[in-house]
């Protein structure tokens, strides 16, 4: 086991590389010229001498295999560099959107770990019920309704009504942005913070919630007409056991495996809840970042993406060996 | 109001007005808003703190260096955190004056060529840092280093285009002489410019400290030292601008220092211009932007400033050089199409017979303005079918429909419909061509446009700011996207080193009729409105003059 973790561990580092390695050659390919950026806008024409400074301060001059060795020089010291738009270092950005983004992608996760694996399980026990049913037209509705519209009506209904009806201070939400409240164990809103996190943790989590709660739904119908279930009960077992260990655990692998890559998804690529509720993570600023051909700041923010990712998927996959205990991880040992 | 990148000045309302635009209002409701009378403040509160999350909607500002912006909204801040050596005085909309700032007078030679700045004795910027006549003369080299958008401004200065020259800028600008012994700033003019008193209390002529040579253009990454009636409190971030009051404010134009005025201005960054209304309904700033489909919602619940008509034009371009329409042959179709444009139409189809509709390019309150000039920008269909049925005996025919550019998501495809719908009422063939906003203007510049829309807000109160800045063929590259025309340019060139008044404004008005008559270059539309919302339970007075901004001192809190 241990040698497996280390084995993908290690595993992580040429994904990275050629996943950034291909983004760097990409963006080159992209007509807008950097140089020009750094000076100042993408349509203007500045003074030469300026382009020359420039070009050498950070070494567009050179060869692109050249530039593209230094910028692996650098990366590996953790030297993301600066953004051209705005000069601000990319560790800076980092830092400060990567924990807002892993905030909000927290709270969606626990959203939909909840909601939704409690919601596909009453619907598979109860097939065919009302709540069934309910469910079923509610997820394909979650599924339809764009992010977008979904967070719009949301701020209407939780925050612009409550205003306009002076209802009372606890029953109000807030639009957009972060509160001025801090975090507790990094992801517990402290003070207001909760008014301003709850709508787009909702509206982030909406789509794979509904996916979640059909996937539960799905497996679980499938592992209650196993074998195994009905020793389970013939054994002597109580239903709720038998559902619980027996059942759930199984149905669980392929919920865990879209749990695994929606948390991925939901930390790099939040783009459309971030905007509407400006909120400051890291989908948006690699959408802005991509739109003004800042390399730096596109580059660092999807490395660190790509890292995250990759360590997710890697739980992911140590989690099935958890809920099954028939998958070995690690190959060799298993005859 | 936002633009986007493209060097033009306050490309700002494409956006932002003409969200507006596809918007519906109640016609003529006029509301009661104080800033109408600026003499009669209502009483508010003093100080306080205010939110807007109404000029900054989509993204954060690129540039909030004077010497860089080109955009409004931008303006806004840099307005507020700067005084330039003249200002504007709005009170009157009809009638804008330019009145000395920082500068205590502002004297032309006889024939306009030297204009002699007396700078005001004692003025500082907020870090205690004195302002010199040599202050102006290093700002300004520093706004031709950096090459902003708006840097062909210093061209109208002796010496200003050896010192933008790419290949070997000039050590200075030969034309400046500041004296600070005598606190004289001594401009001569590269050709005699009858308005540059206007023109030097625009932001690229702001004076700006010492260190702002040395960072150059980060300047505005870090705090902007300023002498305006506020100061920056930190760095700009992607999310917020903050302001605090200046106490070492000089006051404006009248000496007058609005004591009471806010205590911290923030400019938040909205990403989507409907959740920014949301917020602004949450409760979550006192400022806000109205979008397209909120106007007459806007106005009956909260304060707009949608009764300010702003110097601003809504029009279309016409590329001389694009075969479809261009050049002497094609004079009759153009004209063809400017009558057959009903711009009522457009007016109560689009923004319910809110807005103006114009007689020429240039908007009243403009200096020299006449009613008037246009001869083919009122709707006509019979005259307008009888010089295409010309066009075409002459043996023109139409080889392929004629493509409409505008921005697209911006308010504009209304419009367009209904132009596109009026010129195939006699039988021109016409087809919308949407471009992103982002690089609409880019390829305009680069030849994209064949009938394309674009707007223009006034930076001061002169003719030249349409006539020259719009349409000359020297001024901003891109701007005029294919129009050169040398008896045009002679006027213009002319009309700018006159200095009598009334000649001047002829020269300017024979200019625009060959825009608009001989040529027909141009298809006037209409004129933008103000767009910011705020609401009135908490903002008791907020001023917005004709040029879009906003006087941030005289902006006070319910008490």
């Amino acid at each position: 086991m241990p040698s497996y973790i280390f084995r993908r561990l290690l595993l992580i580092i040429p994904t990275v590389f050629l996943a950034l390695s291909f983004l760097f050659f990409l963006f080159f390919a992209l007509p807008g010229d950097p140089v020009n950026l750094i000076a100042g806008g993408a349509d203007r024409t500045p003074n030469p001498i300026v382009l020359q400074q420039i070009e050498e301060r950070y070494g567009f001059d050179d060869p692109l295999p050249v530039q593209f060795a230094n910028y692996w020089q650098r990366t590996v010291t953790w030297d993301l560099g600066e953004s051209y738009l705005n000069r601000q270092s990319v560790n800076d950005i980092l830092g400060e959107k990567a924990v807002n983004s892993l905030r909000l992608a927290i709270w969606a996760i626990i959203i939909e770990v909840i909601v939704g694996i409690a919601v596909g399980l009453v619907s598979a026990i109860r097939r065919y019920s009302v709540a069934d049913r309910m469910t079923t037209i509610v997820t394909a509705g979650a599924s339809a309704v764009p992010v977008f519209v979904l967070g719009f009506i949301l701020q209407y209904g939780f925050a612009v009504v409550p205003n306009l009806n002076d209802w009372p201070e606890w029953a109000r939400l807030r639009t957009s942005r972060l509160g001025p409240d801090t975090w507790a164990f990094f992801f517990i809103p402290t003070g207001e913070q909760w008014r301003y996190l709850i709508l787009p943790a909702i509206t982030l989590a909406s789509v794979s919630t509904a996916l979640a709660a059909r996937m539960t739904r799905g497996s679980m119908l499938e592992v209650l007409r196993a074998d195994y279930m009905r020793t389970a009960r013939a054994k002597g077992l109580k239903e709720r056991q038998v559902v619980a260990r027996h059942g759930l655990r199984n149905a669980m692998l392929p919920v865990i495996t879209l749990i695994g890559i929606d948390f991925g998804t939901v930390i790099g690529a939040a783009v459309l809840t971030e905007t509407v509720f400006s909120w400051p993570g890291l989908g948006s600023e690699i959408a802005r970042s991509v739109v003004g051909r800042d390399l730096p700041v596109a580059l660092g923010l999807t490395l660190a993406v790509v890292v995250a990712y990759s360590f997710i998927n890697l739980l992911v996959d140590l989690s099935y060996a958890w809920f099954d205990p028939r998958i070995r991880l690690g190959g060799g040992e298993a005859s | 109001m936002r633009l986007k990148r493209r060097g033009l000045k306050l490309l700002a309302l494409f956006l932002g007005l003409s969200l507006v635009a596809a918007a519906c209002g109640d016609d003529e409701s006029s509301s009661d808003d104080p800033a109408e009378d600026p003499g009669d403040l209502p009483d508010g509160a003093a100080g306080g703190d205010l939110v807007d999350i109404g000029t900054f909607v989509g993204d954060p500002p690129e540039h909030i260096d004077p010497a860089l912006n080109s955009t409004l909204d931008a303006y806004q801040v840099i307005n507020a955190v700067y005084d330039g050596l003249t200002d504007i005085d709005a009170s009157d909309p009809e009638n804008p004056e330019i009145v000395p700032l920082v500068a205590e007078s502002v004297e032309p030679n006889d024939d306009a060529s030297v204009w002699t700045f007396k700078i005001r004795e004692g003025q500082a910027f907020s870090d205690g840092e004195e302002i010199l006549p040599s202050t102006f003369q290093r700002s300004w080299e520093r706004a031709a280093d950096l090459a902003g958008d708006y840097s062909y401004l210093l061209t109208f200065i002796e010496g200003g285009a050896e010192r933008l020259d790419e290949e070997a800028p000039a050590d200075s600008i030969s034309g400046i002489d500041a004296d600070d012994e005598a606190m004289t700033l001594t401009v001569t003019m590269a050709e005699p410019y009858s308005n540059f008193d206007a023109v030097a209390g625009f932001q690229l002529f702001f004076p700006l400290p010492e260190a702002a040579v040395e960072a150059g253009e980060e300047w505005e990454n870090g705090v902007m030292v300023g002498n305006g009636p506020y100061a920056m409190e930190a760095a700009r971030t992607a999310e917020e601008i903050v302001l605090v009051k200046n106490d070492e404010w000089n006051g404006d134009f009248n000496q007058e220092t609005w004591d009471d005025r806010l205590d911290t201005l923030t400019f938040r960054v909205s990403a989507d211009p409907d959740t920014s209304y949301n917020s602004f309904e949450a409760g979550e700033g006192d400022i806000g932007q109205i979008p397209p489909a909120r106007v007459s919602d806007a106005k009956e619940t909260y304060g707009t400033t949608l009764d300010v008509d702003l110097l601003a034009s809504y029009h279309f371009v016409i590329n001389d050089r694009d075969p479809l329409i261009g050049g002497e042959e094609n004079l009759l179709l153009r004209q063809a199409v400017s009558q057959a444009i009903d711009r009522e139409e457009i007016n109560e189809a689009v923004y319910n017979g809110s807005r103006a509709t114009p007689t020429g390019i240039t908007p009243p309150g403009i200096p020299g303005y006449e009613e008037g000039l246009c001869e083919f920008c009122a709707y006509d269909e019979a005259a307008a079918q009888a010089s295409f049925d010309e066009w075409k005996e002459a043996g023109n025919t139409q080889t392929e429909p004629l493509p409409i550019q505008f921005n697209a998501d911006a308010g504009h495809e209304p419009v367009v419909a209904i132009f596109i719908d009026n010129l195939a009422a006699i039988g021109i063939e016409a087809v919308a061509e949407p471009f992103p906003t982002e690089t609409y203007f880019t390829q305009l510049a680069e030849g994209a446009c064949t009938i394309c829309r674009a707007g223009w807000q006034a930076d001061y109160p002169t003719y030249d700011n349409f006539m020259f800045d719009l349409f000359h063929s020297t001024a901003l590259d891109g701007n005029n996207y294919g129009f050169t025309n040398d008896e045009f340019d002679a006027l213009v060139d002319e009309a700018k080193q006159t200095v009598d008044a009334d000649e001047q404004a002829a020269l300017f008005q024979d200019a625009e009729r060959i825009l608009l008559n001989d040529a027909t270059m141009v298809i006037p539309i209409n004129r933008y409105l103000g767009d910011y919302v705020y609401n009135e339970d908490k903002v008791a007075n907020f001023p917005q003059t004709n040029f879009g901004l906003i006087i941030w001192e005289q902006v006070k809190l319910v008490a």
